[in-house]
């Protein structure tokens, strides 16, 4: 018989950091510029794929680089920066290559439609959007937002696969790592979807009006992610 | 291991990652996958019926993840077994083909079923013809995926299982073909009856090209010309991601001292930052060589 109320007040820390890297995971994806089908259009400004996809792909690939980091050090800072490094670098090197297809293979200069100037460079916005458009490619604020959500998704996600990896248990270490890497990827979809309900399709980024939202979903993704912890700490501290 | 092996194993999973991003989107633009399909969806109900094939068998990354799953566990099982690592990864990659191919076909039919009252053709040519194109790229890509994260787990020591690891690669591609190399795709190829760099108007939606270099368009010249811009970029976007997020913990190696990950941690900042200032002046040379689309207002009335 598993003691469930033993292993939960043991590991309550680590129910508790999970929970905080989930609340990381939503509130990064309000940041990261994502502009769905319209933005493979080029009718809308940021990146032209869904939400969830998007900051699944940068997140998962921090996912990466921090479990490859704690295969050689146990130091929880490195491991941590090392997720958010690899999702930034990630993100960045998918903003830099949209871009250049905006701007080579389609022929439209970067532009935002929700803001009339840029404000992190202050450059006109609204003279440089095409007819019958939302905008389109990614401009200077809306990449600088991908790079801060994205670096929040990797630094939630590897923060919960860090602290799913201190639980103690008897599992043999291979066993151990895929379930704690495929928990921490269920969690990283789950904190990637509930924002999605907030963004409904497209965000610029901290300056799109819809980025106010972010509290309702950090809200939800803080139960939702609370309730998985607790689910994921007894079924992997109890094994 | 000697850093100049790790640097040269890097380069290969480097150069692996690079074929398997061209080759993803390629396959999505013979099969029309993704964003840029929901114009080809939305052709025949705005009366322009077309001869390209029309499969969307869900997201990009689901799909690519599914794929390089199946042929990773597939191979991983195979390996179990005593099987040789190429023949293995080569059966993974074509079961995942096989399966891939599969969905392609039962899309493709289903969705050109389920336009029958806007007159839409099914072509059963294009399902022969483009098909086997569709499983050869999708091949490729699992292919390439499952040799990344092999070199991963077996030269670098990375600790996840190979259908975990060949999963988040197979997300990675996916989220990355959608991004980059499909508008090149959406944007432009399936709207060249716009003038270039006018940008795309909501109410053309529907009103794609359907006439091809010579006869009716299909999905196979789609590729031919996104192989010239679209496939490479993402091809190098994937190659990208793949060498920087290794490079920088092979120069500097965390597993020597604790300092050089922190170090290996600045140069992939500083790897970041320059992307951000190359962003920046692409943004500002674009819109001096295009200039804006309309005069400024406030200026004409002053």
């Amino acid at each position: 018989m598993i003691d469930i109320a033993g292993i939960i007040a043991e590991d309550f820390l680590n129910i508790a950091m999970i929970t905080l890297g989930g609340v990381l995971i939503s509130l990064g994806v309000h940041f990261v510029p994502v502009g769905g089908a319209p933005a493979a259009m080029a009718q809308a400004t940021g990146v032209g794929t869904g939400t969830v996809q998007l900051a699944a792909g940068a997140g998962l690939t921090g996912l990466v680089t921090a479990g490859f980091m704690m295969n050689v050090t146990d130091n929880m800072g490195l491991i941590i920066a090392s997720g958010t490094i690899g999702a930034m670098i990630m993100i960045s090197v998918t903003m830099l290559v949209g871009q250049w297809s905006y701007v080579y293979g389609v022929g439209c200069p970067p532009a935002s439609a929700k803001v009339k100037y840029d404000p992190i460079t202050k450059d006109r916005q609204d003279l440089y959007v095409s007819q019958g458009t939302e905008g389109h490619g990614i401009p200077t604020a809306s990449f600088v937002s991908g790079i801060i959500g994205a670096g929040l998704g990797g630094l939630g996600g590897s923060m919960i696969y860090f602290y799913l990896l201190s639980i103690e248990n008897g599992l043999p270490e291979a066993d151990f790592i895929g379930i704690a890497s495929i928990f921490a990827i269920g969690l990283f979809f789950v904190n990637a979807v509930i924002p999605s309900y907030n963004i409904g399709g497209t965000i610029e980024g901290f300056h799109d009006p819809k980025f106010k939202r972010f509290p309702k979903a950090v809200l939800a993704s803080f139960i939702a992610t609370f309730l998985a912890a607790i689910m994921g700490v007894v079924a992997i501290g109890g094994m | 291991m000697e850093p100049l092996t790790s640097m040269g194993i890097l380069a290969l999973m480097g150069a692996a990652a690079t074929i398997a991003g061209a080759s993803e989107d390629l396959e999505s633009d013979v099969g029309s996958q993704s964003n840029p399909n929901s114009q080809v969806q939305l052709a025949p109900q705005m009366m322009y019926p077309h001869r390209i094939y029309n499969k969307a068998v869900s997201g990009e990354p689901p799909s690519n993840a599914l794929m390089c799953a199946i042929g990773g566990t597939t191979a991983s099982v195979l390996m179990s077994t005593g099987a040789s690592v190429m023949l293995a990864l080569t059966i993974g990659s074509i079961i995942a083909a096989v399966i891939h191919g599969t969905y392609s076909v039962t899309s493709y039919i289903g969705r050109t079923a389920s336009q029958k009252r806007f007159k839409q053709p099914l072509y059963l040519d294009l399902i022969r013809t483009h098909t086997p194109v569709i499983m050869g790229y999708a091949f490729i890509t699992t292919f390439c995926i499952l040799v990344v994260s092999y070199l991963m787990i077996t030269a670098m020591a990375h600790p996840f299982p190979l259908p975990l690891l060949a999963f988040i690669w197979g997300i990675a591609v996916g989220a990355i073909g959608s991004s980059t190399g499909d508008v090149h795709y959406g944007a432009e190829r399936e709207f060249q009856n716009v003038e270039f760099g006018s940008g795309l108007n909501a109410a053309n939606s529907g009103n794609i090209v359907r006439k091809a270099e010579s006869g009716l368009r299909n999905g196979i010249d789609n590729s031919w010309f996104c192989s010239k811009f679209g496939g490479p970029v993402t091809g190098i976007a994937f190659g990208m991601v793949v060498f920087l997020t290794g490079w920088i913990t092979v120069v500097f190696d965390p597993s020597i001292s604790e300092t050089m990950g922190w170090e290996a941690i600045i140069a992939g900042a500083v790897i970041v930052l320059l992307l951000a200032i190359w962003n920046r002046k692409i943004e500002v040379d674009a819109r001096k060589a295009y200039g804006p689309y309309k005069k400024d207002e406030e200026e004409v009335a002053a």
